[in-house]
C-alpha cells in the first residue's frame, strides 16, 4: 500500500546555529511514497542523512495533526505548502510529481531568528500575548458560565478568531512579515466575547505597541495572510482589530 | 514473582462521608498566610491544561512559579490536540445528570480500579471548571439564545460534555495560556521554553529542584525550589505509533520513578477506538477521530468478509452493525475500551475492511439523511476536513475507515489524596499521575482531570507541604545539585559516544512493535513474559548500536530523541511487568486468559482491586511492589456492562 | 541602517506635533503601525474626495468652453480660501506619502533576508506579484511623478515643453485673461505630456481599486456582509475615476480647434 513512489530533489536550508551563515544544499531522494506525509518525507531523508554520516536537517514539528502551530516551512515559496487550510505536517506527498524539485526555507523575518536549520523562535508570539491577549481573571472569580448568554453567532465568530494555532505562517507569508492576523485573531475573539469587554481599550493598544516593538512589519491589507492561514482565520479579524484600535484610540480612556 | 512490600500505601484520603471530604479536607490543610506566599518558589514542569493551569494559578496566589516546557511556547502542549470536549455536570440538559452521576459513571467507566474520593472530587470541581474557562473567553459552543450547548460522550447516557467545535483541548489550553501569559508578564511566572527536564534534585529525602537541558545551546541548568510539580502528560509513544505529539515521553516522570517515586499502573493504557489506520511502514503517527463522532456515526463492517461491492452499494442487511448489536443500550457509544476491543475482534475474524484489513467502518450516511450535511459539518466539519488531508477520501460521500490505537495512559506517578507522590515536595498532576481514571478513561474526562488539578487541586494542597515541611535554602551548588547536573550530562555525553550504526528512530519503532504486538489491546503470560525479554535484548542492542550524531552543545533532534527512547526502553519492561503481573482483565488491560465466554472482561476483585505501584530499585533490578488497596464505600464494583 | 534613519527622520513631525499641548497622546497612538495605517486611510480617503471634485470640474471640459471658463473662474476667484484648500490638499498629500515611506521601511526592516523563492497563495490576479496590493509602492511614485508634471504645468504653468496661449482679454479695456480651457486642450494634447498623463493616471487606477478598500479595512470599516461589495466597489471607484481623466487626454486631441 504505498501507492506510487516519486523521486525528488529537495533544496533545504541549511543553517549550522543561530549566528552562522546559511546556505541551500541540494539532495536527491528515491522512491518516496505518495501516501507520506510531507514530515515523513523529511523523516525518510533524515535516516538517509544519518546512515551517510551527515547530520539530520532540523525542523520544528509535534503534534502532526494540525493543531499544535509547531511545524511551519515555507515550501516552494509557500506556508506550509501548496494546500489551503493545511500545515506542513498534513501535507501529504500525493500533492508533489516525480522529478519535482521542492525548495524548503525556513519562516523568514527579523522577529523569528533562526535557530537551526528550519527551526525558528517565535517567541515573539508569545510576548504580544503577554502583553495583553487574556482575560484578566483568576482562578475561582468566576460567575456560572451561563449567567451571560452569548448569541451562538457571536460566538461562533470568536471560535472562527480563537482557532489560530499560532504557527506563525502569516507572518512568513506576507510580504511586510506583519504579525497582524496574528495578534487581530486574540484581539477581535476577546473584544466579540462580553468577558473581554473590560479590558477590550487596552488589550488592543498593549498588544499593538508589543507587536512593533517585536519588529514585525505593518499591514497592508494584501490578504496573503489568510490564503496561507491553516486555521482560515480571516482578515475581517484585522479589520476588527483596527476598528477596535481606532475607538480605543479615539474614545477610550488609557 | 516480584517482591512486594509490607506496608500498604497511604493515600492520606480524608475521613467522613465522600461528598464532605474535599471541604473537610480544605478545611484542614495548612495555609501559607499571602504575605509569605511570595517567599516559596514552586517549579511547574510541563505547560499542557494540568501545568499551565497550576503555573498560573499558583502565580496568582502569590507564589514565585517557574514553568518549564520542551516546546517552543507553552500553548504547543499536546493537550492542545484534545478534540471532542470536557465533561461537567452541570445539568443544563435537564436529563438528569449530577455530581453523583458523573461520578458514578466515572467510576464505572474505570472498572472500578480508581480512588473513589478522587473521583468524587474530580465531579464536584468540574463544574467550576466550565465556569472558569468561560471567563477567561473560552469560545464554547453555545445555542442560538446564548446559553452552553452540550453534546453526548461514550459511557454515558446523559448530555453532559461541552466543547468547542472539534477542537476543545485547544481552546481549554489557549484559556491556561493565556492565564500563565499573563503572569509571565506580570512577571510572578518565569517562563522557561524549549528546556527538556532531564533529572529531579531529592535533598533530605524532598523534593527541591530540577536539572534541565537547554535545548537550543545544549547547557544544562539546575534549577532549585521549594515543590515540584511535573505535568508532562503520558506515556502513550512508548508505543511508537500513538495519537500523541512526537515528543511526548515518559523522561520526566520515569527520572522522577529513578528518584524514588513510584510508578502506579503502568499497564492501563487506553486504546482508542477512532483512528485513521497505518498507511505504511513510513508512518509517525496516527490522528484520532473525535469520539464525539461516535454521536452521529455509526461502526460496522460488512457481513461477509471480503465483501467486493463498493462499500456504498452494501445494503443494511449485509452490514454488521456490531456495537449496536452487541451493546443495545449504549450502541455506538459504549466506552472506548469494549469499542476497540470490539473492533479488534471483527477483523481478528477476518471481516475487517480496507487494504490491510485492519480497519472498519465509521458511517455517517444516516446522520446526513436525517440532519442534511450542513448540519453534520458544522459538528464536526474540522473533523471531516482533517481525515480528508489524510487519507484523500471524502467521508461525506463514503464512510470513514477507522481503527484503534494508543491515545491514553491512565497509569502515571503514584500519589495521594494531595497528588502529592511518596516524594514529599513532589506533586504530579494530570495525565502524569495515576489517580482519577482506574482502568479506563471516559472520553472528554482528561480535560476535565488536567483542569481539575491545576486550577482547584494543587492551588490548596500545595499549601500544606509548604507550611509545614522543613525547606532550608538551596544554593545552585549544593552537591545534591551538581550531582545530579552531572547524571544528566554523562547520560547525553554516553548517548553521543555509542557512535553505532541504528538510528534512534529505528530503535523506536522496534520497541514500538513490542509493545503493540504484546502489550496492546490484548495480552497474556506467554507473550508479556516474551517481552519482557525482547525489551531487555533490544535495550542491550541500543546502548551497543545507536547512533546519535551531531554534538551536545547545539539544537540536536536526534540527542533529544536519543534521551527519550532510552528512557522508554527502561520503562517499558516495567509496562509488561505491571501488564503480566495484573492477573484479570479491567478496562484498558485485557487478559486473554481471563474473559467471560461472550469475550467480555473478566475482572478479579479479590486478588486484585489495588494499585499496583512500583519502586525503582536499581537498573535492570527487579522493581518492588507497593499495594494500595481500594475500597468502594460508594459505588459497589458489578459486572460493567453496557448491554 | 538606513531603514533606521529614514523611519527616525520620518517621525519628526510627529515628534513635532507631540510636543504640542494636549496632542501628544493622540499622535502617539497615532505612531504605531495600526495608528500610521489610520492616518493613511484618512488621508487617503479624503484625497479620493479631492479627486471626485476635481474629476466632476473637469468633466465641465465636455460642456465647452464657457462653462468650464466659468467654473475655473469661480474656483480662482476664491483668495485665502483657495490658498487655505491648497495648503491642506498638499498636507494630507504629503502625510500620505510620508507614511507611506515610514511604514514601508518598517516592513522592510521586518524581513532582513529574504526567501529565495516566495509565491502567493491567492487566487489569479489581473496583476502578478500578489495584484494591486503589491504595486502600492511603484504606482505612488508613479502618481508621484505625476502630480509634479500636473502642477507644474497647470497649476505653476511653468512646463517649459508647453507652448501656453498667451492670456487675451475678454473685452476692450479689460486686463487680459488666460483662456483655462484653451490651456487644458494644449496641455493636455502635448504628445509627452499625453503620455505621461496617461501613466500617471493609469497607476492612479491601480492604486485605488486596492487603496479604497484597504483604507475601508485600516478604519475597521469592514464586515461579513459587504466586503464583496467593497472589494468590487473599490474596483469600480478606481477604474472609474482613471477612465474619466484618461477620456480627458482623448478629448483634448478630439475637440475641434
Amino acid at each position: 500500500m504505498s501507492g506510487d513512489l516519486l523521486n525528488l530533489t529537495l533544496r533545504i536550508w541549511r543553517q549550522a546555529g543561530p549566528n552562522a551563515k546559511g546556505a541551500f544544499r541540494d539532495y536527491q531522494l528515491q522512491g518516496v511514497s505518495t501516501h507520506m506525509s510531507f514530515l515523513e518525507m523529511l523523516d525518510v531523508l533524515n535516516e538517509k542523512l544519518l546512515q551517510a554520516g551527515e547530520e539530520p536537517v532540523a525542523f520544528d514539528h509535534d503534534c502532526r495533526e494540525g493543531i499544535c502551530g509547531m511545524c511551519s516551512l515555507m515550501i516552494n515559496g509557500q506556508a506550509h505548502g501548496p494546500d489551503k487550510a493545511t500545515t506542513t505536517c498534513q501535507l501529504h506527498m500525493r500533492r508533489f510529481k516525480n522529478g519535482d524539485t521542492i525548495v524548503i526555507e525556513p519562516w523568514r523575518a527579523s522577529a523569528f531568528p533562526v535557530l537551526r536549520d528550519l527551526v525558528v523562535d517565535r517567541s515573539a508570539l508569545d510576548r504580544i500575548i503577554q502583553s495583553g491577549g487574556f482575560v484578566s481573571v483568576n482562578t475561582g472569580n468566576a460567575p456560572d458560565g451561563n449567567a451571560i448568554p452569548i448569541p451562538g453567532h457571536v460566538q461562533e465568530v470568536a471560535m472562527d478568531g480563537a482557532a489560530c494555532i499560532g504557527c506563525g505562517a502569516c507572518v512568513a507569508s506576507c510580504k511586510n512579515a506583519s504579525a497582524m492576523l496574528f495578534v487581530a485573531a486574540k484581539v477581535s475573539q476577546l473584544s466579540l466575547l462580553p468577558q473581554g469587554h473590560p479590558e477590550r481599550a487596552s488589550r488592543v493598544i498593549d498588544m499593538v505597541a508589543q507587536m512593533d516593538k517585536e519588529g514585525f512589519g505593518s499591514c497592508t491589507n494584501t490578504s496573503e495572510c489568510e490564503a496561507a492561514c491553516p486555521a482560515e482565520v480571516s482578515v475581517t479579524h484585522i479589520a476588527r482589530l483596527n476598528r477596535e484600535y481606532f475607538k480605543a484610540m479615539l474614545i477610550t480612556e488609557k | 514473582m516480584v517482591r512486594v512490600a509490607g506496608e500498604t500505601l497511604n493515600s492520606k484520603v480524608p475521613d467522613g462521608p465522600i461528598q464532605e471530604k474535599w471541604d473537610r479536607h480544605r478545611f484542614n490543610l495548612k495555609l501559607v498566610n499571602p504575605a509569605n506566599k511570595r517567599k516559596f518558589s514552586v517549579i511547574v514542569v510541563g505547560t499542557g491544561l494540568a501545568g499551565g493551569a497550576a503555573a498560573a494559578s499558583l502565580a496568582e496566589l502569590g507564589y514565585n512559579v517557574k514553568a518549564f516546557c520542551f516546546q517552543d511556547s507553552p500553548r504547543r502542549a499536546h493537550s492542545i490536540a484534545a478534540q471532542g470536549g470536557i465533561n461537567a455536570a452541570k445539568n443544563y440538559a435537564n436529563d438528569g445528570d449530577s455530581i453523583w452521576r458523573l461520578f458514578y459513571d466515572t467510576v464505572k467507566g474505570g472498572e472500578w480500579r480508581a480512588r473513589e474520593a478522587n473521583v468524587y472530587r474530580l465531579a464536584q470541581v468540574a463544574n467550576s471548571i466550565i465556569d472558569q474557562c468561560v471567563a477567561q473567553g473560552v469560545p464554547f459552543a453555545r445555542e442560538y439564545g446564548g446559553t452552553l450547548a452540550n453534546r453526548s460522550f461514550g459511557g454515558a447516557q446523559v448530555s453532559r460534555t461541552f466543547y468547542c467545535r472539534g477542537q476543545t483541548g485547544q481552546q481549554l489550553l489557549l484559556g491556561a495560556y493565556q492565564a500563565l501569559m499573563r503572569q509571565v508578564g506580570l512577571g510572578r511566572v518565569k517562563m522557561f521554553a524549549r528546556r527538556e527536564m532531564m533529572d529531579l534534585i531529592v535533598i533530605d529525602g524532598v523534593a527541591r529542584g530540577i536539572v534541565v537541558r537547554n535545548m537550543v545551546t545544549g547547557q544544562f541548568e539546575v534549577h532549585t525550589a521549594d515543590a515540584v510539580c511535573v505535568c508532562t502528560g503520558g506515556y502513550g509513544n512508548v508505543y511508537y505509533l500513538s495519537t500523541n505529539a512526537k515528543g511526548c515521553n515518559v523522561t520526566a516522570a520515569w527520572r522522577c520513578h529513578r528518584r524514588g517515586a513510584l510508578f502506579a499502573n503502568p499497564c492501563f493504557t487506553q486504546i482508542h477506538p477512532t483512528c485513521i489506520p497505518v498507511s505504511g511502514d513510513y508512518q509517525s503517527k496516527l490522528t484520532l477521530m473525535s469520539e464525539s463522532l461516535r454521536n452521529d456515526g455509526r461502526v460496522w463492517v460488512p457481513k461477509n468478509a471480503k465483501d467486493t461491492r463498493k462499500v456504498t452499494d452494501i445494503p443494511d442487511e449485509d452490514r454488521d452493525y456490531y456495537l449496536e448489536r452487541r451493546y443495545p443500550s449504549f450502541g455506538n457509544l459504549v466506552p472506548r475500551d469494549i469499542a476497540s476491543r470490539a473492533a479488534k475482534e471483527r477483523c481478528d475474524a477476518g471481516f475487517g475492511v480496507g487494504e490491510s484489513g485492519l480497519a472498519v467502518y465509521l458511517d455517517f450516511r444516516d446522520a446526513i439523511r436525517r440532519d442534511g450535511e450542513d448540519v453534520v459539518r458544522k459538528k464536526y466539519g474540522n473533523l471531516f476536513h482533517m481525515y480528508e488531508k489524510i487519507t484523500a477520501d471524502n467521508p461525506y460521500q463514503v464512510p470513514m475507515r477507522i481503527y484503534p490505537a494508543v491515545h491514553y495512559t491512565m497509569g502515571g506517578l503514584w500519589v495521594d489524596y494531595n497528588l502529592m507522590s511518596n516524594i514529599p515536595g513532589l506533586y504530579v498532576l494530570g495525565e502524569a499521575n495515576f489517580s482519577d481514571h482506574g482502568a479506563n478513561r471516559l472520553g472528554a474526562s482528561a480535560l476535565m482531570q488536567g483542569l481539575s488539578d491545576g486550577y482547584f487541586v494543587i492551588p490548596y494542597t500545595i499549601g500544606d507541604h509548604l507550611a509545614t515541611a522543613h525547606l532550608p535554602k538551596i544554593a545552585d551548588d549544593h552537591p545534591a545539585c551538581l550531582a545530579a547536573k552531572k547524571d544528566a550530562e554523562d547520560r547525553m555525553t554516553s548517548l553521543l559516544n555509542v557512535n553505532g550504526r541504528r538510528s534512534v528512530d529505528s530503535f523506536h519503532r522496534d520497541l514500538g512493535h513490542i509493545m503493540w504486538d504484546y502489550c496492546g489491546m490484548a495480552r497474556n503470560r506467554s507473550g508479556l513474559q516474551g517481552a519482557i525479554q525482547k525489551i531487555r535484548d533490544l535495550r542491550e542492542e541500543f546502548w551497543k548500536n545507536v547512533r546519535v550524531p551531531g554534538s551536545g552543545n547545539t539544537l540536536n533532534q536526534s540527542l533529544e530523541m536519543a534521551g527519550r527512547v532510552a528512557d522508554f526502553m527502561e520503562f517499558g519492561e516495567l509496562l509488561a511487568l505491571d501488564a503480566l503481573e495484573r492477573e484479570e482483565s479491567c478496562g484498558g488491560h485485557f487478559r486473554e486468559e481471563y474473559q467471560e465466554v461472550d469475550g467480555e472482561a473478566k475482572r478479579n476483585d479479590e486478588q486484585y482491586a489495588y494499585v499496583a505501584a512500583w519502586q525503582f530499585t536499581g537498573y535492570g533490578e527487579e522493581p518492588v511492589l507497593h499495594k494500595e488497596p481500594l475500597s468502594f464505600e460508594n459505588v459497589k464494583p458489578s459486572k460493567r456492562s453496557y448491554k | 541602517m538606513f531603514l533606521n534613519a529614514l523611519t527616525r527622520i520620518l517621525s519628526l513631525p510627529a515628534v513635532g506635533l507631540s510636543r504640542i499641548p494636549g496632542l501628544g497622546p493622540l499622535v502617539r497612538a497615532c505612531s504605531t503601525s495600526v495608528g500610521q495605517k489610520i492616518v493613511m486611510a484618512i488621508t487617503g480617503l479624503s484625497l479620493c474626495g479631492f479627486l471626485v471634485v476635481h474629476l466632476g470640474g473637469n468633466l465641465l471640459l465636455y460642456a465647452g468652453e464657457e462653462k468650464f471658463n466659468a467654473y475655473a473662474h469661480a474656483l480662482h476667484s476664491q483668495g485665502a480660501l483657495l490658498k487655505v484648500a491648497e495648503v491642506g490638499l498638499f498636507s494630507l498629500f504629503a502625510a500620505h506619502l510620508g507614511l507611506a515611506v515610514s511604514t514601508g521601511a518598517m516592513s522592510r526592516m521586518a524581513r532582513s533576508q529574504s526567501y529565495a523563492m516566495k509565491e502567493s497563495k491567492q487566487g489569479i490576479f489581473a496583476l502578478p506579484a500578489g495584484g494591486a496590493s503589491s504595486w502600492m509602492g511603484v504606482t505612488g511614485v508613479l502618481i508621484g511623478i505625476f502630480v509634479i508634471t500636473h502642477l507644474l504645468d497647470l497649476r505653476l504653468k511653468m512646463n517649459p515643453l508647453v507652448k501656453y496661449p498667451a492670456p487675451v482679454a475678454a473685452a476692450e479695456g479689460m486686463t487680459p485673461e488666460l483662456n483655462e480651457f484653451e490651456v487644458v486642450r494644449t496641455v493636455l494634447s502635448s504628445p509627452i505630456n499625453a503620455v505621461v498623463y496617461f501613466i500617471g493616471i493609469f497607476a492612479l487606477g491601480i492604486h485605488l481599486t486596492h487603496g479604497l478598500r484597504s483604507a475601508f479595512h485600516s478604519l475597521g470599516l469592514n464586515g461579513r456582509r459587504w466586503d464583496s461589495l467593497l472589494k468590487c466597489g473599490s474596483l469600480l471607484f478606481g477604474w472609474v475615476i482613471a477612465a474619466g481623466f484618461i477620456s480627458l487626454i482623448f478629448w483634448s486631441f478630439a475637440v475641434p480647434r
